[in-house]
């Protein structure tokens, strides 16, 4: 099928197209320089056009996304999906597989990465992927607490730590090296956690900053295409902002050499908002958003997404299991954790982000210190679906960054005094423009994850996946924003449109993209040496039974790494 | 004002759902308009004219919008569900969810009642003047945020776990209930003037319920407080409190929780200390 859209306004970011008006072709889902007399024609003349929006982190499936699906029937309630031709659905902060397929594709997303995934329960990730039309998708297994890994980076073995990452990534048909809480979570398990990045990490005796560095050097022997993925200890502590930045700092030396893709970075933070507290407790805690804006500034070896408060009610779920007992100790709804054999663990709470509190509102005025004082280049829009907010509520993170107007009417109407007097969310009036949303939403994300050869831009053989907004570019009308920004116009997704006027016609089941790194056979033989009798003495499955078979996709997209000469 | 009178008409095998029939917006239907409306029944629909006859009464004796609904039975659902206004008066049983969220007005059934009667239930009153199952006044499933206002009167027998998470409002069974009364019951008032088998107030924090009749066993995790007379139940410092007649055992519980609010009232005449 070919197509011509017409005098759209375009915001290509990774081309450095800012609003120019022009003519995108489409041809077999590619993005083509010219197509025949036969193409199909779309006006786009008042219109904006971007690339495809590629999500860098939201909890999209998998076991402790069920979880909250299970723990919250009355989420369910919330919000049903009913539309004729296609599959209903439910769930306003966890919602259904296909619902979350059909939303992202409403809102003009084409690519989401699933960013906590345990190893052990791939298998039941990946079949959720299957069910989960409209978006390529990925996931990223959990490192940070894992047995081998803290063993081999406790003998100093990076190399069997690469193999062992390796193999792990190929046998989960995983993206990226994820760490949350490093050491806190495997802490847990003994009824303890670890707070600082140079607190012991029991039994283990190395400490999170141990983690984080080899990580991040096993994650660039490897030449992976994303960097390693953290989320800091401590998160959502008063005062943990002192942690975040010793975690950005401790990796600083370390030079990225991705073999796939063009991130020039080593480190991503991720929702880092819930990491910028300042204070001592909820009393005397105020924003240090904007200094964590200044370091990212100035330091080239990182980016970090925000994870945007929404004040909704929703529902948190998260590897780092003492946070999620911390947070059901805080606000006393029911909960529920558990711990993956030798992995990591999880634990799922419900929250109401009420605006009328105050500490709801510092943390969303923080959120807003963080975009508004970053340069556009370094951060990503999150709100770490769904545990800052749900992901349906970016339109609305989008009005407040684009117009000061509406910002303005939601801090002196809306929420709690707090979010004005202990941020610095007033000190500014920058609006971001429609090329700065481009950035956070598509070209910022595909660069960071390694997949800016094909998507995240529309320069000639991108992947045509692409959204229209009918909204004009100088819009200040939340309301009006927030609505484009729901209901793109019309979304392409592999040189298909998918959706017209917000509404899925199209169902199609996207990718699964997986990271096939090779290494040597000699180093891998040593490895499975060293994994097999761990799988009989420890695991409660055999390794033959561990990896995710080839049916568990519609269809898999692997990117193929060569790592042989790790020996 | 109108009274519209459905009087079933043939027997129901799959349940159906009568939440689009409420008082205030079939006054403003005509009778075709009415018959036409469609009604989900499984995953099918059907009309309201194939399952029912339906009669409108026009009156000036009639001072509120008036739904009658004859012939009922346990397989007509959610009867009166998010009603704001009006009056809806069921002669025979009703099925799940009668007076579900209702907000306003006033549901009488003259049969039984199945499960979930006024769940989440805001206000108005629902009276059920033969037995209810389980879960009367209780809080959507998963929910930690129960009825919240209203009133609900069961004249026969209640099931088990009757006003879970219940905020505020009054519950009064006038016959016996099964265990569990007010679990988890955060506010409100529930009275039980016959035979509980036992658990009443399970995991409760505030709130009262008060029992008339026995308490076959009564939660080792409510703390006794003395004897009281006539109490005048306060839940809140501002409350002026709600006067009841008789002499009770009085409990403060549940602690299984810290520092409870929940009162329990045992009548003396027919409980004692070791119940």
């Amino acid at each position: 099928m070919e197509y011509i859209i017409k005098n759209g306004t375009v915001y290509d970011p990774t081309n450095k197209v800012d609003g120019e008006k022009m003519d995108i072709c489409i041809k077999d889902g590619r993005v083509v320089e010219k197509v025949s007399n036969n193409a199909i024609v779309l006006d786009a003349n008042n219109k904006i056009i971007m690339p495809g929006g590629v999500d860098s982190h939201s909890h999209i499936a998998g076991a402790k996304v069920n979880t909250g699906r299970t723990l919250r029937p009355e989420d369910s309630k919330k919000d049903v999906w009913h539309k004729e031709g296609l599959r209903k659905g439910s769930g306003f902060s966890v919602p259904s597989t296909y619902k979350t397929g059909y939303q992202y594709s409403g809102m003009g997303y084409t690519t989401v990465i699933e960013a906590a995934m345990p190893p052990l329960i791939a298998r039941h990730t990946h079949e959720e992927f299957v069910d989960l039309p409209q978006i390529d998708k990925a996931a990223m297994p959990l490192f940070g607490n894992n047995w081998m890994v803290l063993e081999y980076l406790k003998n100093g073995d990076l190399n069997m730590c690469a193999a062992y990452v390796a193999w792990l990534l190929k046998a989960t048909r995983g993206f990226a090296i994820k760490i949350v809480n490093p050491g806190g979570t495997e802490a847990w398990g003994w009824g303890k956690n670890v707070h600082g990045l140079d607190d012991e990490i029991p039994y283990f005796g190395i400490t999170p900053r141990d983690v984080v560095r080899g990580l991040a050097q096993v994650n660039e022997m490897l030449g992976l295409p994303h960097s390693i993925h953290v989320h800091p200890n401590n998160l959502g502590h008063p005062g943990n902002w002192e942690t975040t930045l010793d975690t950005m700092d401790c990796v600083k030396d370390i030079k990225a050499k991705p073999k796939h893709g063009k991130r020039d970075t080593v480190y991503y933070n991720t929702h880092v908002q819930f990491h910028s507290y300042g204070g001592t407790s909820w009393k005397d805690c105020v924003s240090k958003g904007v200094e964590v804006a200044e370091y990212v500034n100035k330091h080239d070896h990182l980016m970090v997404d925000i994870g945007q408060i929404t004040l909704d009610e929703t529902t948190t779920m998260t590897a780092d299991g003492p946070m999620e007992y911390d947070l059901h100790m805080t606000n006393g709804l029911k909960w529920a954790n558990c711990d993956v054999e030798l992995e990591t663990g999880s634990g799922v709470v419900p929250f109401i982000y009420s605006p009328k509190g105050p500490v709801y509102s510092l943390q969303w005025a923080i959120g807003l210190d963080l975009f508004l004082h970053a340069n556009s280049d370094k951060v990503i829009l999150t709100t770490d679906h769904p545990n800052a907010g749900p992901f349906i509520r970016y339109p609305r993170v989008i009005a407040w960054l684009i117009s000061e107007e509406y910002r303005k009417d939601w801090i002196e109407n809306r929420v709690h005094k707090w979010a004005a007097q202990k941020s610095h969310i007033t000190d500014t009036d920058r609006e971001y423009t429609m090329y700065e949303i481009a950035k956070i939403t598509r070209a910022n994300t595909s660069k960071v994850l390694g997949l800016s050869d094909d998507r995240g831009h529309l320069g000639l053989g991108a992947r045509a996946d692409l959204a229209i907004y009918d909204i004009d570019p100088e819009e200040k009308s939340g309301k009006k924003i927030e609505k484009a920004f729901l209901e793109a116009n019309y979304v392409f997704k592999n040189g298909d449109i998918v959706v017209k006027d917000g509404n899925v016609v199209k169902e199609v089941f996207g990718n699964t993209i997986y990271v096939d790194a090779k290494i040597n056979e000699e180093l891998e033989a040593e490895l499975m040496k060293d994994l097999e009798p761990r799988f009989k003495k420890y695991y409660s499955v055999n390794i033959e039974n561990y990896p995710v078979q080839e049916a568990y996709a519609n269809q898999w997209e692997p990117i193929n790494i060569d790592a042989t000469e790790i020996k | 004002m109108k009274e519209i009178v459905f009087t079933v008409k043939k027997d129901i095998d799959v349940p159906v759902e009568l939440d689009s029939l409420l008082p205030v917006k079939l006054q403003e239907m005509s009778v075709e308009e009415i018959k036409k409306i469609e009604l989900p029944q499984g995953n099918k629909k059907i009309s309201v004219e194939e399952l029912f006859n339906v009669n409108v009464n026009e009156n000036e004796a009639i001072t509120t919008p008036k739904v009658t609904i004859n012939d009922s039975s346990m397989k007509l659902k959610r009867i009166g569900e998010k009603m704001e206004a009006g009056e809806i008066v069921v002669n025979g049983d009703a099925g799940m969810y009668v007076g579900a969220e209702m907000k306003s007005g006033k549901i009488t059934v003259n049969g039984n009642a199945e499960c979930w009667v006024a769940q989440n239930l805001k206000g108005g009153e629902v009276i059920i003047n033969g037995d209810a199952k389980d879960y009367v006044g209780s809080a959507y499933r998963g929910d930690w945020r129960g009825m919240s206002g209203g009133k609900i009167t069961i004249n026969g027998n209640a099931g088990t776990e009757i006003g879970e998470y219940m905020k505020k409002g009054l519950i009064v069974v006038n016959g016996n209930c099964k265990i569990m009364p007010g679990v988890h019951q955060n506010g409100g008032i529930i009275i039980i003037n016959g035979e509980v088998e036992g658990r009443a107030g399970g995991e409760m924090l505030k709130g009262a319920i008060v029992i008339n009749g026995p308490l076959k066993s009564k939660l080792p995790s409510f703390e006794y407080e003395g004897i009281v007379e006539d109490p005048v139940i306060k839940l809140t410092k501002k409350d002026e409190g709600t006067p009841i007649k008789g002499t009770y055992y009085k409990y403060i519980g549940d602690f299984v929780s810290n520092k409870p609010k929940g009162q329990l009232y045992l009548s003396v005449e027919h409980n004692d200390l070791t119940c």
